[in-house]
Formats: structure tokens, sequence, C-alpha cells
């Protein structure tokens, strides 16, 4: 054995190792299903869908359609301005906190549409700005973009459309618990995010 | 002969040093978490696990649902919704790095009162049940907040903590589901009464 080989080895290990991205791709998927993919798994972006699905589906029919449809153009204005800029944005902290109060209404089981439509508003936006795929640009970049809206539109119409169902008793229950859940991530992930933000600069 | 074979293995000893060491520590390099600090991961698994592995949390947060359970609608939800918004609330400002004097006294007497609310089928007014259950929460919070790892980002890990919590008060409020019975409510009864014991135990540790 080569003296040179523990050397070559460990280079060779160092070299082929991979920066760790929040928002990375998912290897080996791209373009629209990347994209698509890519909506869904972010967790702070589930939970959002999850929570205004909630919100929605406690609404009237044409509140909700409304709630539906001022969401995706929120996002279609969020997911144009990711791919015009570059920059990182205060988007998933905005995203967050109306995440958060949200979950605070699903828990309280106080829905009123004049702050929910604003809030499905604000969460599209940022949730289409928040959408930028790390280390990818151009084309594949704006694919991936179109795969997130698209994504994130038909979750939420699930979303919303499958709370309408939640009667009874028990159900509502379990949509006050999981709200609660989401209003205590949400609390728990911005002040930390604060803390790091200061800490590290 | 003796110096022969000692000079063998000393070879031997000294080519694996040489070719195998620095092949053991590249393999026993761990991945590089985005959202890590002192090589603790930031997930969901470990945040699921987080406050699983605190004993103390997990009898104070088996309690809330018992007691939920024992109380009966609405407090058998009320309870577990409180639970971890005030918590989160304690964990923000145990993030933020605020001190709380007495955090592990108050989650050791968090224990105590819970269990003993449970082993003496206490019932007080909802409101009292909700305050008493939310002020112990900002123990457990804080106590969690301030053990968090500073990292990027920690949604997932955010999930797993409260989802945990979430689970500890549904196996509460499942064994509590017992009180419906005359025997499942002395089973449920002495429950309460071994975790106001054991919060006792941790009292005198943390004294």
């Amino acid at each position: 054995m080569n003296r040179s080989f523990p050397l070559a080895l460990l280079i060779c290990l160092i070299v082929t190792t991979t920066p760790a991205l929040a928002h990375s791709p998912i290897m080996g998927v791209g373009g629209v299903f990347g994209g698509v993919i890519h909506a869904l798994l972010i967790p702070e972006h589930g939970l959002s869908l999850l929570a205004l699905g909630l919100v929605l589906g406690r609404q009237r029919q044409a509140t909700r359609r409304a709630g539906l449809l001022i969401f995706a153009a929120g996002l279609i204005c969020g997911l144009v301005g990711a791919a015009l800029t570059s920059e990182e944005m205060l988007a998933a902290d905005v995203l967050l906190v109306a995440t958060g109060i949200l979950g605070l209404f699903v828990a309280a089981l106080w829905m009123p549409p004049f702050l929910a439509l604003p809030l499905a508003a604000v969460a599209g936006m940022t949730f289409g700005l928040d959408s930028r795929p790390d280390g990818i640009s151009g084309v594949e970049a704006i694919r991936m973009l179109a795969g997130s809206g698209l994504g994130a539109v038909l979750a939420l119409v699930i979303a919303g459309e499958g709370s309408v169902y939640l009667r009874g008793n028990t159900p509502l229950i379990a949509a006050r618990v999981a709200g609660s859940w989401i209003a205590a991530i949400g609390i728990m992930v911005l002040s930390l995010r604060i803390v790091t933000r200061i800490t590290v600069g | 002969m003796n110096l022969q074979a000692t000079n063998r293995v000393a070879a031997a000893v000294a080519a694996a040093t040489r070719h195998l060491l620095p092949l053991a520590l590249a393999l026993a390099a761990t991945p590089a978490f985005a959202h890590s600090e002192n090589g603790v991961a930031i997930d969901f698994w470990g945040g699921f696990t987080h406050p699983i592995f605190g004993p103390d949390h997990v009898i104070a947060m088996v309690a809330v649902g018992l007691w939920g359970a024992f109380l009966g609608a609405p407090a058998i939800w009320l309870l577990p919704v409180v639970f971890p918004l005030v918590m989160a609330v304690g964990g923000a400002v145990g993030v933020a790095g605020v001190p709380l004097p007495g955090v592990e006294t108050g989650i050791a007497i968090s224990a105590i009162a819970l269990g003993a609310m449970v082993a003496f089928a206490a019932k007080p007014p909802l409101w009292i049940a909700a305050v008493l259950v939310g002020a112990f929460a900002i123990f457990h919070g804080h106590a969690h907040g301030a053990e968090l790892p500073i990292g990027a980002d920690a949604v997932a890990f955010s999930m797993g903590f409260v989802i945990a919590t979430g689970m500890l008060h549904l196996t509460g409020i499942a064994f509590g589901g017992l009180s419906h019975w005359p025997a499942g409510r002395i089973a449920v009864r002495a429950m309460g009464g071994v975790i106001c014991l054991l919060g006792f135990a941790y009292l005198g540790k943390f004294l």
C-alpha cells in the first residue's frame, strides 16, 4: 500500500462530501415534479398548507373558494418574485408567523373570514417567495417553482375541501389539537430563528 | 527472540496505525447536519426523543392527559391544547436565554401537583385546571427551550418535540379512559399517586 494512500483517501472523502442545504431539491428529482415534492416536503410549507386548509375548511363555500383563489394569486406573485430575485428574504419568517396565527385560529375554532382571507394572501405570497430552490438557476429553477406552485395549490385544495368533512366532536377536537401543535411549532421555531440570527449575526 | 517479536508487533501496529487510522477516522465521520450544534442532530427524531428521554417531563405530560381524561369534556381536550401553546411560550423564553428560577424544581412540582390532582380525584373549575396546567407548562417549555441547540432551522425538531409531547398527553388520556369503570378508576388514581411520588423523588434530587 502506497504511503500516500491514506492521504489520498481522506482527500477523496472530504471532496465528495456535499453541503447540507436547508432548501435543497431532492436528489435526482428535478423539474416540475421535483417542485411539487419540494413544496410538500418542507415542513413549514406543509404546516402552513395544513393550517390554512383547516381554516378555509371551516368557512362557507364561497369564502372558502375565495380563500383558495386569493392564496393562488398571492402564490403566483410570490413565485414570480422568487424567480426574479436571488436574495434571501424574510418570507420564511412571515410565513411562519402567518402559520402560527392560523394554528391559533384552528385551536380556538374561531376563524373569521375578514382575518382568514388576508392571511391566505400573506401565506400564498410568502410561500411563493420561500420556494426558491437552493443551488439551481435558470429554466430548471422556473420549472421547479412552477411545480412548487402546482403542488401547493393542489395540497391546499385537498386540505381545505377535506377539512369541510371534519364534523362532530372528535374530528373537531383533533383539529383543535392540531392547531395548537401548529401554533406551538410556529412560536418555538420563530423564537429560535430570531435568537440564532441575533447570536450568529 | 522476544525483542524480535516485540519489534514485529510494534511494526505491525505502526503499519496499521499509518494505514488504517486515517481510514477509520474517515469512516467514523458523521454526516454534516445543517441544523446542528455540538453534534446534536436537530431533526424530527432528535426533537421527538427530546421530551421522551426526560422521565420527569414524561410523567408530568402523562399526568396532564390523565387529569384531562379524569375531568372529562371539555378538559380532556382543553388541557392538551393549552399545554403546548403555553409550553411554546416558555420555550421561546428559554431559547432567548431569559433565566427562570427553579425550572427543575417547577417540573418536579408539576408532577407532584398533577399526580396529586389525579390521585385525590380533584375536580376544580375548568379555568383553574387550565391555569395550573399552563403555569407548569412554562417550566417544561423553558427547560426544553434552554436545551434546544441553536441551529439554522429547527422546524422538524420542533415538530418532533411538540408531537412527542402531544403523544404523551394522548397516552395519559388513553390510560385515563379506564376511569369509566370502577376498577379502572382505582388504577388511574393509583397511577396519579405513583406520578406524585415520582415527582417527590425528583424534587428531592433537585433540592
